[in-house]
């Protein structure tokens, strides 16, 4: 009893197969425009499931680089009382420069700190208007040694000085500026795994509804005896076609938010006196969204078919 | 072709078949009767692996159809054409794409999709319905359509249930008409039916169902 396949011409595997797989390519992407509007409220769920933590990783990765850019060493502040002259100062910073531990020294003055502030901060007519110049005069240090320990040690050592009014270690700013990234960091991950278990959900009672409306095809195709591989083929490719839809919507999203972002982040980048710009998607971060999205929609559907067509048995 | 062996069937507390002997020879035609509930559809859903033996052998073609894993299964099923009593056409497909399904299944391409499933259409003499919807044909049309999707693979085996079930006589008479002329190309077939004066009429080999038991033709010892 041979019936299968007596074709007038024989045709190769691999041809066939690919001419089967275009056949249902294109029949899926048909029959996604058929409930156009329940198919785009599931691709918008996944894509702002994946522009939300996406902006925020865009943004996380580029405030390290303006992080880095801000600490250009271990640079040490030491802010001198309001009493002591310029001249104390310049003094003081020149003993300092021939110091063992310390590679340099420069030192700026009460009046050049005003300026420098006013305009960067914008409060110039402000700051103009005061009598006394609030601002001490102040000896930016770079120590030569890089150990924490080392420069706490010739913190020390400068906090007894006279004239000396506070010593600020940058060093211990950027600590602080890595442990907030880390937790950031940690912050994000948790909440995209918590954003992909939600889409897995929702994606998967959208699959599962497709599945109960084609329950009676889903029962004839298993009768005149197709494949589990032949019954699974439409919905991975509607989950393919769904996961670059919501992909490129939500590299739209993440566009829209980053361009939107952008110009207060500089200003306040500017404040700092950095030239530190938020930077729009990159061609690799739009692939990854797309892949992402794509490895999430085909997830959910894999997951649901293999557990729901088990259920439609004839 | 097909061949039972001490084959039980047991739903929870209800005995559909028991212990049932049989052997079905290639190229004969049989009709499988018995009162409502004596377990004629068991018998074929068995053949079908549609539902599995509690207890015993069904052998089909040769293959001892437990030893079938899921891909074999549904090759299994390529090999049978099976016809219902409620035709089991899909609303949403046109007679043409309903006809040609089992042969998608099997990855025929368009165009010789298309001969086959033409040649079908014409043995059942609906050639001229190929671009309608199964709702628009009358209860006679549908089931000649359901025997063409069940033929168009050139199956070797014909299983029907109750096929004439919703039909008056002289559409009955027609039906069974069909699968004459397809045994008389060598297929073998096996129709349930208690469609009593019309089996005595057309005169092939009988095998009785009665709560679960056989007798009759091609029915051995237990
Ligand atoms: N899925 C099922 N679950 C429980 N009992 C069933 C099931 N299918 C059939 N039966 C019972 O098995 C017996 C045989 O049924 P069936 O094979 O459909 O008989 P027939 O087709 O001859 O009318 C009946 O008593 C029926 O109630
Ligand atoms: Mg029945």
């Amino acid at each position: 009893m041979t019936t299968q396949a007596q074709r007038s011409r024989p045709e190769q595997l691999g041809k066939r197969l690919l001419r089967e797989h275009g056949e249902v390519a294109i029949s899926s992407w048909l029959r996604l425009w058929r409930q156009p509007l329940t198919n785009l409220l599931t691709w918008l769920t996944l894509a702002i499931a994946l522009a939300l933590p996406g902006t925020l990783i865009i943004m996380l990765s580029q405030a390290q680089g303006l992080a880095n850019q801000l600490h250009t060493s271990n640079q040490i502040s030491v802010f001198l009382s309001l009493q002591a002259s310029t001249a104390e100062g310049q003094a003081l910073s020149q003993q300092w420069q021939v110091h063992g531990d310390i590679h340099k020294t420069t030192f700026i003055a009460a009046n050049d700190a005003l300026q420098q502030f006013s305009q960067a901060s914008g409060l110039g007519d402000v700051l103009t208007s005061l009598t006394d110049n609030p601002l001490p005069a102040t000896i930016l240090l770079e120590p030569v040694s890089d150990d924490p320990e080392h420069i706490q040690q010739l913190v020390q050592q400068l906090r007894q000085a006279e004239l000396v009014d506070q010593v600020l270690v940058d060093q211990l700013w950027l600590q602080r500026m890595h442990t907030l990234v880390n937790t950031s960091q940690m912050a994000i991950l948790i909440l995209s795994l918590m954003l992909a278990l939600g889409v897995l959900l929702v994606m998967g009672n959208t699959i599962r509804l497709q599945l109960e409306n084609r329950r009676a095809e889903i029962l004839v195709i298993k009768l005149v005896g197709g494949t589990d591989a032949y019954l699974r083929r439409p919905f991975l490719y509607t989950a393919i076609w769904s996961g670059l839809l919501a992909g490129l919507m939500a590299c739209s999203i993440m566009a829209a938010a980053l361009a939107a972002l952008a110009p207060p982040l500089g200003q306040l980048a500017a404040s700092f006196s950095s030239d530190w710009q938020l930077s729009n998607l990159g061609v690799s971060e739009v692939l990854l969204t797309i892949l992402g999205s794509c490895l999430l929609s085909c997830a959910a559907s894999l997951l649901t078919v293999q557990r729901q067509m088990a259920n439609i048995e004839p | 072709m097909i061949q039972f062996q001490q084959v039980s069937k047991r739903y929870r507390d209800k005995t559909a078949l028991d212990n049932a002997n049989f052997h079905l020879p290639r190229g004969a035609m049989a009709f499988l009767t018995g009162h409502s509930g004596a377990g004629k559809s068991t018998l074929l859903k068995l053949i079908m692996h549609m539902e599995q033996p509690t207890n015993g052998k069904v052998i089909v073609d040769q293959q001892d159809l437990s030893q079938l894993n899921r891909h074999q299964i549904a090759m299994h099923r390529r090999k049978i054409g099976l016809v219902f009593q409620n035709h089991q056409l899909l609303e949403d497909y046109t007679v043409y794409d309903n006809i040609a399904l089992p042969l998608k299944v099997s990855g025929y391409n368009n165009r010789d999709a298309g001969r086959r499933v033409r040649a079908a259409l014409d043995k059942v003499g609906l050639l001229d319905k190929e671009r309608q919807f199964p709702e628009v044909l009358s209860t006679g049309e549908q089931q000649r359509i359901g025997i063409a999707r069940a033929i168009v693979n050139k199956p070797r085996l014909i299983l029907a249930d109750e096929p004439t079930g919703n039909l008056d006589p002289k559409l009955s008479a027609e039906i069974m008409q069909l699968f004459e002329q397809f045994n008389q190309v060598g297929v073998s077939v096996l129709i349930a039916s208690h469609d009593l004066a019309l089996i005595e009429h057309m005169g092939h080999a009988k095998i009785q169902l009665n709560r679960g038991r056989l007798s009759g033709a091609f029915v051995g010892p237990n």
